[in-house]
């Protein structure tokens, strides 16, 4: 099972993401944006990470979103392969139309802007450790297929323009019936709190990773590369130093999920 | 430029016309070792080359007198762009520290990205990956008269840096912020930057051996060469003028990380195939002095010369005269010798496979010329030879032996009657903005980029990362300074400064490996300012001496990297002594590491380090009594070697679960944070007199006096008081950690002391948040 981490100018999460896609067993290599796009098909998914693609020129993810390479990732999406987006990756598929996936560009990711008591606390880059809830079923989606509803994972988040936003006023009740969200921002408890520092960005409804109406295209604001081992953790979680440099963190989950999805897939 | 023969007046005039910093007498000390009167660009040359910033006229000799820079763990010393020092056989770790000062006041947000993007370079260049880097800012009184623009320039610098180092990929895992009025127009924003490269990796910034015999290929990568910069180490060696502020502008470069990004990449690829095919190749950045800068240091340490076209040089317009080409310090370029062979494909990385051109408007890789073995460093320009000078000559520099002259100060001890209750002094003290949670900045920065960081910035006195997959160890970093000690006494500012940034590893459980100096001083023309500076290079030096690389007794810690940042100076008056020391530290699993935070109810707090009458610049005489003091913190250097030395081994001994070293705020905002900063449900509860100590309380627990606070694992106490005897440390058992949600001391048997965990957690942190809004 061989993936591409797609690399544009401007991406800077690919070497850690690879890593973590290799701890959960999968190979792959980091796939240039300029090499030949035919290429890509050669390879069972893709991971377009995090980073500043063309320095967020015009908006997050909108050059990346129009070069060759997302042309190709189109038809392999068409194809039922899975593609994840993290960060950066997700703003970019949100650009390209390929989330929330229903036709068009339906949704864009904004600026952060943090509420409290209806007041505007903070704007802007914000880098934090979070809880995610799993809001899909599982097998909903290829990089959550090994989660079970409610399922919580902790990872970081490191964004400026992670605030899911749209025009179309139907458009969460769509994705809300069809199980397209698949992470929401929460507690630990669990909590979907719609305030900031629970709601980390803004997001409609705690929103922090959606999949197309297929399921096998994610995109998601946190990072699970950087909590993919143990040590990686917060010092204040208990997990931080169970095992070896090896051991597992919760981030992996995503990582082992893509793989168990193209097994089944095949 | 006619200089022969005129009168020192005359050529005062055409010098200052011109535009040049360099003195009349310089001038003609060209002119005399050419034997004819110099071409504009060459004096430009000589401007840039001979300024304080390139060739640290005032300062060398005395960093020579009194710094050590060797040791055995000393892979590469000061005189590249980044020092080295040794992680294990294979594996080293790379740091350079520099200010960007001048830049950041006048245009906050630029001055401090650039700041970053050049210090990224200099370990880049050493063929290393830059893995982490920290900043240390001093920002003028957010309540003073400058309030506003303090707070423009202090948001403007923050900015700054986390918008280059977030794009860039590179965390930001230490710093500390100070304000104070010292700093209202003079801020200081230093960058340090830390890589690993394999010991066999590692690439210099000089032209390779054979390079002038074998005609080896100049190239430059990156940027098209602007006018951005222009004059920008000539400004940087000079007093700040509010009369020169729209010139000076002109002379801050123009950040890009987005290349930069594309060009580290770019650079690897470059790395890899001359470490496959087994070819040397010099490897140097375009910072200071631009283009000349780095094109005669390459040549000249080599002892070749240097034959090039700035016709071939990709510009942003052909228009540029040749000074500006050569002097610009536009950002995000790097230099690369290589043999004639290599050259294509080298091009070819550049140019096709990471498409330069087609990433950013003008970008690519040029060849400009050629290294030869005649010493001349020559450039040619539009058919004219424009400079044709002796190599060395140009890059030797020249020395001053400036004067110097004890500043003279009369500070004294305030008379103070010790309040009865301290509960309100800790609370102000915590809400200092020089104490108070730093997370206001750094939520901004991407401190998780990488997937490196083992401790981040607001759990640990130190930030730590494991930089190398596959591979246990860890690399902790940490920056210090205390301006208000440098104030009373420039030497022991100089030393607490090593002292507090080795304590700040140490307190993670590693081990001090290597520091770097960043001394940032008013005008070295001025005896006063001279004799600060000599005095904090004193005192780190002998505290760099003193305190021993652990496991080599008698043995320096090595200074490796460093920068002299003179001129923090206006008409308004000069920054505090400002020797920022940032510490490397090394830890061989980073499991092992602890952060500052209380673990388990129940666990005994211990004190290392006895306080004394040490309240000079501390926190608390600032902050609550409005005064400076007399009696600043000294270090015992056989006490401070025993008490980080005690602290690493109880740690890897897993006898201590948590630990904080004591600084800005005694040792009563060193318990308090320890509380603070975790998930806020464990306490404190001290008894001050098991400090043995006949201070009054509020002495004991605000002095500064070095030491750490330590949460030993109930059940280990016997273990580690043998470790704290076996260093000849007294056994200070304060208290314990407590399920109660609240800070409490006592002293002589009656509450000193008491406050709830919220109450000191809403104090400690708004500071900063409203210091900088």
């Amino acid at each position: 099972m061989k993936i591409a981490v797609v690399q544009f100018p401007g991406t800077n999460c690919e070497h850690e993401t690879l890593v973590a896609a290799r701890s959960a067993g999968l190979s792959g290599e980091i796939f240039r944006w300029n090499r030949p796009a035919e290429e890509l098909s050669s390879f069972d998914g893709y991971i377009i990470p995090g980073g500043f693609s063309y320095q967020d020129r015009l908006r997050a993810g909108a050059i990346a979103s129009k070069e060759p390479v997302m042309d190709a990732l189109r038809e392999e999406a068409e194809e039922g392969k899975p593609i994840i987006g993290i960060c950066n990756g997700f703003q970019i598929l949100v650009e390209a139309g390929l989330l929330p996936g229903l036709g068009g560009v339906d949704a864009a990711l904004a600026s952060n802007v943090m509420v409290s008591k209806g007041e505007i606390v903070r704007r802007g880059f914000y880098c934090a450790w979070t809880t995610l809830r799993h809001e899909a079923p599982p097998r909903r989606c290829s990089g959550s297929f090994l989660l079970e509803v409610g399922e919580l994972v902790r990872m970081p988040l490191a964004h400026a323009e992670g605030n899911l936003v749209t025009v179309d006023p139907d458009l969460m009740a769509r994705l809300n019936e069809d199980h397209q969200v698949v992470f929401r921002y929460c507690n630990e408890a669990g909590e979907v709190d719609p305030e900031y520092p629970v709601n980390i960005n803004g997001s409609l409804e705690n929103v922090a990773g959606i999949c197309n109406p297929e399921g096998n295209v994610l995109g998601m604001m946190p990072h699970p590369e950087r909590s993919s081992f143990a040590w990686q953790l917060q010092p204040t979680d208990p997990g931080k130093s169970v095992g070896d440099m090896e051991a597992p963190g919760p981030g992996r989950r995503i990582f082992e999920s893509m793989k168990r999805y193209i097994e089944v897939r095949r | 430029m006619k200089i022969i023969g005129l009168e020192d007046q005359e050529v005062e005039a055409s010098l200052r016309s011109a535009g040049l910093g360099l003195s009349v007498s310089e001038a003609r000390s060209v002119a005399e070792a050419l034997g004819r009167d110099p071409t504009i660009p060459e004096l430009f040359n000589y401007d840039t080359m001979w300024s304080e910033h390139c060739s640290y006229k005032s300062s060398r000799a005395t960093l020579k007198e009194f710094l050590c820079t060797s040791g055995p763990n000393v892979v590469q010393g000061p005189e590249e762009d980044a020092g080295i020092v040794a992680i294990d056989d294979e594996w080293c770790v790379v740091i350079a520290h520099e200010s960007h000062n001048h830049p950041s006041q006048i245009l906050p947000n630029e001055g401090a990205a650039t700041g970053i993007g050049g210090i990224v370079r200099d370990v880049n260049c050493m063929g290393a990956k830059v893995v982490a880097t920290a900043d240390p800012l001093r920002f003028g009184d957010p309540y003073g008269g400058d309030r506003n623009h303090v707070r423009w320039v202090a948001e403007g610098v923050v900015d700054g840096i986390w918008q280059y180092g977030n794009a860039l990929g590179v965390p930001i895992i230490a710093g500390d912020v100070v304000f104070d009025g010292s700093f209202d127009t003079n801020c200081l924003v230093n960058v340090v930057a830390i890589g690993v490269v394999r010991r066999g990796e590692i690439i210099k910034s000089r032209a390779p051996a054979g390079a002038g015999e074998g005609g080896y290929d100049v190239i430059v990568v990156g940027k098209p060469t602007d006018s951005s910069g222009f004059g920008g180490v000539t400004f940087a060696s000079e007093q700040l003028r509010e009369e020169d502020e729209e010139a000076n502008r002109g002379a801050i470069q123009i950040p890009d990380p987005f290349l930069k990004n594309v060009l580290f990449k770019a650079n690897e690829a470059l790395f890899k195939l001359t470490r496959e095919e087994g070819i040397t190749i010099g490897f140097k950045d375009l910072g200071g002095g631009g283009f000349t800068c780095a094109s005669s240091e390459m040549g000249a340490s080599a002892g070749y010369g240097m034959d090039l076209d700035l016709d071939l040089l990709h510009k942003v317009s052909d228009g540029l005269p040749p000074e500006v080409v050569a002097c610009a310090e536009t950002q995000e370029r790097f230099m690369l010798i290589c043999p004639p062979e290599v050259t294509e494909r080298a091009l070819k990385i550049y140019n096709e496979d990471w498409d330069l051109p087609n990433v950013y408007e003008g970008a690519r890789a040029s060849v400009v010329g050629k290294v030869t073995t005649n010493g001349r460093y020559i450039t040619r320009y539009r058919g004219e030879v424009t400079c044709d000078v002796p190599i060395r000559h140009l890059t030797g520099g020249i020395r001053y032996q400036r004067e110097e002259r004890p500043r003279m100060t009369s500070f004294e001890e305030p008379a103070i009657a010790t309040p009865e209750d301290l509960t309100d002094a800790l609370l102000k003290v915590l809400g200092s903005p020089n104490v108070s949670s730093r997370e206001h900045i750094y939520r901004y920065y991407d401190t998780e980029v990488q997937g490196n960081a083992v401790i981040r910035p607001g759990e640990a006195d130190a930030g730590l990362i494991a930089p190398v997959r596959g591979k246990k160890f860890g690399i902790a970093l940490s920056v210090d300074a205390n301006p208000f000690y440098g104030r009373i006494s420039p030497y022991w500012a100089g030393a607490t400064a090593v002292a507090e940034a080795m304590r700040n590893v140490a307190a993670i459980g590693a081990t001090p490996a290597t520091l770097t100096d960043c001394l940032n001083f008013g005008n070295p023309e001025k005896p006063e300012a001279f004799w600060e500076f000599r005095e904090c290079v004193r005192g780190l030096a002998d505290a760099a001496k003193a305190l021993w690389l652990k496991g080599y007794e008698d043995t320096p810690v090595p200074i490796v990297s460093g920068n002299v940042s003179f001129y923090n100076e206006s008409p308004e008056g000069t920054v505090d002594p400002s020797p920022i020391i940032a510490c490397v530290g090394l830890i061989d699993d980073v499991r092992d590491a602890v952060t500052m935070d209380l673990k388990r109810a129940g666990d005994p707090i211990y004190l290392i380090g006895p306080r004394f009458d040490e309240l000079g610049g501390s926190e608390y005489y600032r902050t609550v009594w409005r005064a400076t003091g007399r009696n600043v913190p000294v270090v015992r250097f056989d006490l401070e070697r025993s008490m980080i030395y005690a602290a690493i081994d109880s740690i890897a001994e897993k006898n201590v679960v948590a630990a904080h070293d004591i600084s800005n705020g005694g040792l009563a905002a060193t318990a308090a944070e320890m509380a603070l900063v975790g998930r806020g449900d464990l306490g404190i509860d001290l008894d001050l007199d098991a400090a043995g100590s006949d201070l009054p309380a509020d002495r004991l627990i605000f002095s500064e006096s070095s030491g750490f606070l330590l949460e030993c694992k109930a059940g280990s106490e016997e273990d580690l008081e043998r470790i704290l005897k076996g260093y000849g440390l007294e056994i200070m058992r304060l208290g314990e950690v407590t399920g109660s949600r609240e800070l409490r001391m006592t002293h002589h048997g009656k509450t000193v002391l008491r406050v709830d965990l919220e109450t000191a957690k809403k104090a400690w942190t708004g500071g900063l948040g409203e210091a900088m809004r």
